[in-house]
């Protein structure tokens, strides 16, 4: 700190050259206004820097990376949906296309709010995929269903190249969208919450109260009067402004680091675990479905559970870490649990299908009862979501609260040190007009 | 994206060897002196049947009725020989007839099978580790499958043809050199198409079906496969059609295990009763129509 009293008292010095009273006082006038104007463009602009910031963390990243999971969940959905409908066979199952409908429907309307949150971030590419890759997906599934309706095999194969491309380009695009808005939350609770600002502004906080100290004590030892108004008032404003600035920042970052640790670091260690069982449920689907001989789609479902978990170094271990302490820490808990009955099931759904009991490993996977591997899948979707909903209100109620932390401070600061620099104008103006 | 995949794989291994090899495996002649094998006749290389069908004690027929079903590995996407039927869920054809009657030998009943889909290069290993007791699924008898398991006599003849769009100028193979034809991995047909002197451009997919989505995407110029799956496809869309010559024979078999020569005989047994009670035929004329042509003629070995 001395390092950095040194110039500052230097620079007063030089300053204060001249040599006789008034000419000394007209010049401190000067540097004190220019100083409390400096002080209150210097706050204003970090207090933007951090509200923006945080107005980002609460509104756009979030946005989009809840939009992006969405995305995915919803055409991963249709996905299933519309190759199950042609599993069971017979008319289509009564809740068959109206969920895939439904499906399509939310995708699309969260994909416009995403395009809308993205603007020209790095998942804009992404959106654009998926805005231009859904119409020829749906456009493939009409095709399926109208042979379909005409009993046509050919409806297989269009599902099928439907499918290929919901999984080869359209699911992975959502996938982006999340992990790159996680980035953009990252990068924006960062400059919420960063020190380095903080550390600039106490800086110019010191400076200035120094200023303002030494101007009143030179005045004091000048003039032998105890109290200069002007100046009395000017380092109230300063005090009152410093102070609004510790607590608005300090309650801030305790809030938006709590809406990290115990909401989106969990919500998105959470959204990938759902998303990886996601594809999982669709793998073991397709592999009933798909029925080519090629276990592709088993191959990437066991892939995928050595990446789901539980287990250690696994998406949804490191799921159940990053939600302790938060509401969403049971339903984690459970749905680890859930997964590893689903596995079971899916063992015993690939060991029918292996010994040629294809009927019944069908029923086991569409058919909902008791035990049956879509029950057990819906018991761990349905864990990772109330655990994602529960952490996202945490989330949501941090971030919220820390963003609020910055209403009216801007413009407080701006006030305050408008105030600052009307009363050191005014406390030395008074002591001037005793020279005429 | 799958398609586009396998397709690209087609191209990056180039017929090299295809192109300057004779496509001559389906000749038997030239196929038995190209290969180390003696004297090979795929139309006549079965076994022959010791008299109708019987399941004896100790036998693999009697493992099957211990089992309770018989496990078949058919194709679900070859219409009108082995596909799924969207309206029931149920698995259809003249392949798959022949593999009910073959459950009826057995069990007295003709709906006790598990059906396996399975692709074309999956059908000899599928028969090969057991995985199935025997697969119906157009596979034509060739001396290099006959190497890797056995096959039923001759239950269908088809030939290989093009099919192409109505308003295609293509009239055979010969007219599609550089043009995109496609046809399955594991299949005969490919060979042909990699073979043909005009040097079409081979792509490869899953099933036949996939080839017809790349027809009517415009993303092949035609299909090159045996005329029987031909029809099948034509049938789905009436903007195409079947043309040029019939340019192989494609006698098609039932595959089974070296292992069981018993099931071999014992299928042989079925298909002949059918040959001769008529079954043959009302199948022939259900699936493919009329008119019906005489069964082909059982050839055996021993």
């Amino acid at each position: 700190m001395t390092v950095i009293e040194d110039p500052a008292r230097s620079a007063l010095r030089s300053y204060v050259r001249p040599s006789t009273t008034p000419a000394k006082l007209r010049l401190l006038l000067v540097g004190l206004v220019v100083l409390c104007l400096a002080w209150g463009g210097v706050a204003a602009w970090i207090v933007n820097q951090r509200a923006s910031g945080a107005n980002d963390v609460a509104s756009t990243s979030e946005t989009l990376s809840l939009d992006g999971q969405k995305i995915y969940r919803a055409l991963s959905d249709a996905d299933a949906t519309a190759d199950s409908t042609f599993l069971s066979g017979g008319l289509a199952p009564i809740n068959g296309p109206p969920r895939y409908q439904t499906d399509i429907a939310q995708a699309a309307a969260h994909l416009e709010s995403a395009t809308a949150a993205a603007g020209h971030s790095a998942a804009a590419a992404n959106l654009a995929t998926l805005s231009a890759g859904l119409p020829v997906y749906t456009g493939e599934v009409q095709t399926a269903r109208a042979d379909y309706r005409l009993g046509l095999p050919l409806g297989a194969a269009y599902l099928r190249e439907a499918s290929a491309l919901m999984r080869g380009k359209l699911l992975p695009a959502a996938r982006n969208i999340s992990a790159q808005a996680n980035v953009q939350l990252a990068g924006a609770s960062g400059r919420a919450t960063g020190l380095p600002l903080a550390l600039v502004l106490l800086v110019a906080a010191v400076i200035v109260g120094f200023a303002l100290y030494r101007a009143q004590r030179w005045l004091y030892q000048r003039t032998r009067r105890r109290l200069n108004p002007g100046l009395v008032v000017a380092s109230v404003a300063g005090v009152i402004s410093v102070l609004w600035l510790v607590i608005a920042l300090g309650v801030a970052r305790a809030d938006l680091l709590q809406a990290g640790a115990h909401g989106s670091t969990p919500v998105a260690a959470l959204a990938q675990a759902d998303t990886a069982a996601l594809q999982a449920r669709a793998d073991e689907s397709l592999t009933l479905i798909d029925a080519q001989g090629d276990d592709n789609f088993q191959q990437d479902f066991v892939a995928v559970q050595h990446r789901l978990g539980p287990g250690p170094g696994t998406l949804l271990t490191n799921a159940i870490t990053a939600a302790r302490g938060s509401p969403g820490a049971g339903p984690a808990a459970a749905a680890a649990s859930a997964a590893a009955t689903w596995y079971s099931v899916h063992r015993e759904v690939r060991f029918l299908d292996d010994n040629g009991k294809h009927t019944q490993a069908i029923l086991l996977v569409t058919r909902p009862g008791p035990g049956h591997s879509g029950t057990l899948f819906t018991r761990l979707d349905g864990s990772l979501t109330s655990a994602i909903a529960a952490d996202q209100i945490v989330f949501r109620r941090h971030a919220v609260a820390g963003s609020d932390a910055f209403t009216g401070l801007e413009v407080g600061v701006i006030v305050l040190a408008l105030i600052m620099a009307a009363g050191c104008a005014r406390g030395l103006i008074t002591r001037l007009a005793e020279y005429r | 994206m799958l398609l586009v995949l396998a397709a690209m794989t087609a191209w990056a291994v180039p017929g090299s060897a295809a192109v300057t090899a004779p496509s001559a495996h389906r000749l038997a002649a030239p196929a038995a002196a190209h290969q180390a094998t003696p004297a090979c006749d795929p139309t006549a290389s079965s076994l022959r049947p010791t008299g109708p069908p019987q399941v004896t004690p100790g036998s693999f027929m009697a493992k099957i009725r211990a089992r309770g079903y018989l496990i078949a590995g058919v194709s679900q996407s070859t219409y009108p020989f082995g596909f799924f039927n969207p309206l029931d869920g149920s698995t259809e054809g003249f392949d798959i007839d022949m593999v009910h009657a073959i459950a009826k030998a057995i069990f007295g009943n003709p709906n006790k099978i598990e059906f396996k889909a399975i692709s074309d290069d999956q059908r000899i290993p599928e028969v090969q580790s057991g995985g199935v007791d025997i697969v119906a699924h157009t596979m034509t008898i060739l001396c290099k499958r006959l190497r890797y398991v056995d096959f039923s006599s001759v239950y269908f003849d088809a030939g290989a043809q093009v099919l192409v769009l109505k308003n295609s100028r293509a009239k055979s193979l010969a007219d599609l050199g550089g043009k995109k034809v496609c046809a399955t991995a594991g299949s005969d047909s490919i060979a042909h198409i990699k073979a043909a002197p005009s040097h079409p451009i081979p792509v490869v997919v899953t099933n036949f079906t996939d080839c017809l989505v790349l027809l009517q995407q415009g993303d092949v110029a035609a299909i090159s496969t045996d005329n029987a799956i031909l029809a099948g496809l034509a049938t789905q869309d009436p903007w195409t059609e079947i043309v040029g010559p019939v340019f192989t024979s494609e006698p098609y078999g039932l595959a089974i295990s070296k292992q069981h020569p018993d099931f071999v005989r014992f299928v042989n047994a079925v298909l002949q009763q059918m040959r001769t009670d008529g079954q043959w035929a009302a199948d022939y004329r259900h699936w493919v129509g009329t008119p019906v042509p005489a069964p082909p003629r059982a050839q055996y070995k021993a």
